[in-house]
């Protein structure tokens, strides 16, 4: 029941959220209307990394109760991070091509750091698929999602460097929202859309959580009725030898 | 502190061992070299033959085939025991797993380090460069390079050592994380063999080590988990 | 509006996205539903009855 409510809530704020920063915030002075695709790509962007950081750390949790129920949000966190993710990077390609005037800039450490978190959310999904036995898969993703969480860091920062050291022109910085000195209504475009899509985010995520619940009990099922269908097949036609009930 | 004197115990028993099968198996090893050296020669075909452009190009084409060569070589090293269940022998000794996957490490890092250590004047003789006066910068940037490969090729060639698609799986996990070792290697190598004009040399060394300590210690603690299965 | 193209096409995949995406998790997850309940279900009628153990 409050789920329907956050999602109801979600689902007005992302609308009023969309409508203001499509029409009522003022155009940028430099940027121009192009500056309006900010406001989707940043939160974007947020809710990329915050999705992979509840991955990881869903996966330590793991690693130390052992229940799957945690790796049930890592999922989702996975599959809901890796969306926003590909979004971010749609997003940041459409706000290139008028402001830089290329859809994409090497030095631009948001960019690509975002593609190889990309890269590593994609490697993390295709892997969850090979194993088939629940612990063994949410061990070894746990693993890999740590990995990967610490690697982000060092991507982020290195290519930052990267740019610092290249001497070149200076180009439209997607920092200037962000910046302390941005004019006030941009801010609050930029938070209410921040907001409303992080409300959206948690909607999903309680839902994809509920799925992943879902599908690992029917894959129990599954696993539990081979095992018993197995011990059937092996047991002698005849009555069975203890006159235990069967259970499942 | 004996716990610490039989971990490494164990880890150099182990790196020692893969070193020896290495040794033994000198097919193996050198066709990784073989390998990396025909990328470095078909790098010149698709980039060549504008002299300028590939020495412009080496250093990054250098790390390129030392990565290539990497991932063959960690998932090598792991194939050794995979085939006879060794690794799961291994694990119920009570030392700590970090030995385990230290042992590996070492082993890889010699042979990661023994690759760059050829291809260097391969590339120095195929893209027209001089080496001699960058060596200590090279060996520097080599051997921590190495050890960073060598740290996430160990970790995730043990990740994906049983796995049904573990050929295209290993380099599709490992190659993102390596993305910042590639760029502060190729950028280390290319100011050391300019003579550091920048001055940004020390920076991207000092970025590597980072990378290491930081993937070596991420690795040491989370492999245990992969054998506990 | 100046680039609108760009605009349309950053609002439309990004919010058309999400709004596809929840649509599917929606469908997924009924259909797990209904899985599920149909294996309770298949559960409880094919347990057999009390054993009729000696004892």
């Amino acid at each position: 029941m409050g789920t329907r409510v956050l999602g109801i809530v979600a689902l007005v704020a992302v609308v009023a959220a969309s409508l203001n920063a499509l029409f009522l915030v003022p155009a940028d002075v430099n940027q121009g209307d192009a500056q309006r695709i900010m406001y989707v790509h940043v939160p974007s962007a947020w809710l990329g990394y915050l999705s992979f950081g509840v991955t990881a750390l869903a996966g330590i949790g793991y690693l130390w109760k052992r229940d799957l129920r945690l790796d049930a949000i890592a999922v989702a966190g996975a599959e809901i991070g890796v969306m926003f993710t590909a979004f971010a990077i749609w997003g940041g390609m459409m706000w290139g091509k008028p402001v830089w005037g290329v859809f994409w800039q090497w030095e631009d450490p948001r960019l690509t750091t975002t593609a190889l978190l990309l890269a590593l959310y994609l490697g993390y999904l295709l892997f969850r698929r090979l194993t088939d036995d629940p612990h063994r898969r949410a061990a070894r993703a746990a693993v890999v999602g740590i990995v990967a969480a610490v690697d982000i860091p060092i991507v982020h920062f290195s290519v930052e460097w990267w740019r610092g050291l290249h001497q070149g022109p200076t180009f439209g910085s997607p920092d200037k929202l962000l910046h302390p000195a941005a004019p006030a209504l941009f801010v609050v475009a930029l938070v209410g859309m921040v907001v409303a899509f992080t409300l959206a985010w948690a909607w999903l995520m309680i839902r994809r959580y509920q799925l992943a619940r879902i599908e690992w009990q029917i894959e129990e099922h599954g696993r539990l009725g081979r095992i018993s269908a197995a011990r059937r097949a092996a047991r002698t036609p005849v009555a069975p030898t203890d006159g235990a009930a069967e259970r499942v | 502190m004996n716990d610490l004197r039989a971990g490494a115990a164990v880890a150099l028993a182990i790196a020692g061992k893969d070193a020896r099968a290495e040794l033994r198996g000198r097919q193996i090893a050198g066709s990784t070299l073989f390998f990396a050296t025909l990328v470095l020669l078909l790098f010149g075909f698709a980039l060549g033959p504008d002299a300028r452009r590939l020495a412009e190009a080496a250093p990054g084409l250098l790390w390129l085939a030392i990565v290539f060569g990497s991932l063959l070589t960690v998932a090598r090293l792991h194939q050794l025991e995979a085939e006879d269940g060794a690794l799961e022998e291994l694990a119920r000794y009570p030392v700590g797993r970090h030995a385990i996957y230290l042992g590996k490490l070492l082993a890889g890092f010699a042979a990661i380090l023994v690759l760059g250590g050829v291809l260097l004047p391969v590339v120095g003789i195929l893209y027209g460069i001089d080496l001699a006066p960058a060596w200590l910068a090279l060996a520097a940037t080599l051997t921590l390079g190495a050890i960073g490969l060598a740290a996430v090729g160990t970790f995730y060639a043990g990740v994906t050592v049983r796995m049904q698609a573990r050929e295209v799986m290993l380099p599709l996990l490992m190659l993102p994380v390596i993305a910042p070792l590639l760029l502060a290697t190729v950028k280390a190598t290319t100011a050391a063999l300019a003579g550091n004009p920048l001055g940004d040399l020390a920076a991207w060394l000092q970025l590597l080590l980072v990378f290491d300590v930081v993937m070596v210690v991420a690795g040491a603690t989370t492999y245990g988990h992969l054998l506990e299965e | 509006m100046e680039n609108l193209g760009f605009i349309v096409a950053a609002y439309g995949v990004i919010l058309g996205g999400v709004a596809l995406y929840t649509g599917l998790l929606l469908r997924r997850l009924s259909a797990a539903r209904r899985a599920s309940l149909q294996i309770r279900r298949e559960a409880e009628s094919a347990a057999p009855p009390a054993p009729d153990r000696p004892a």
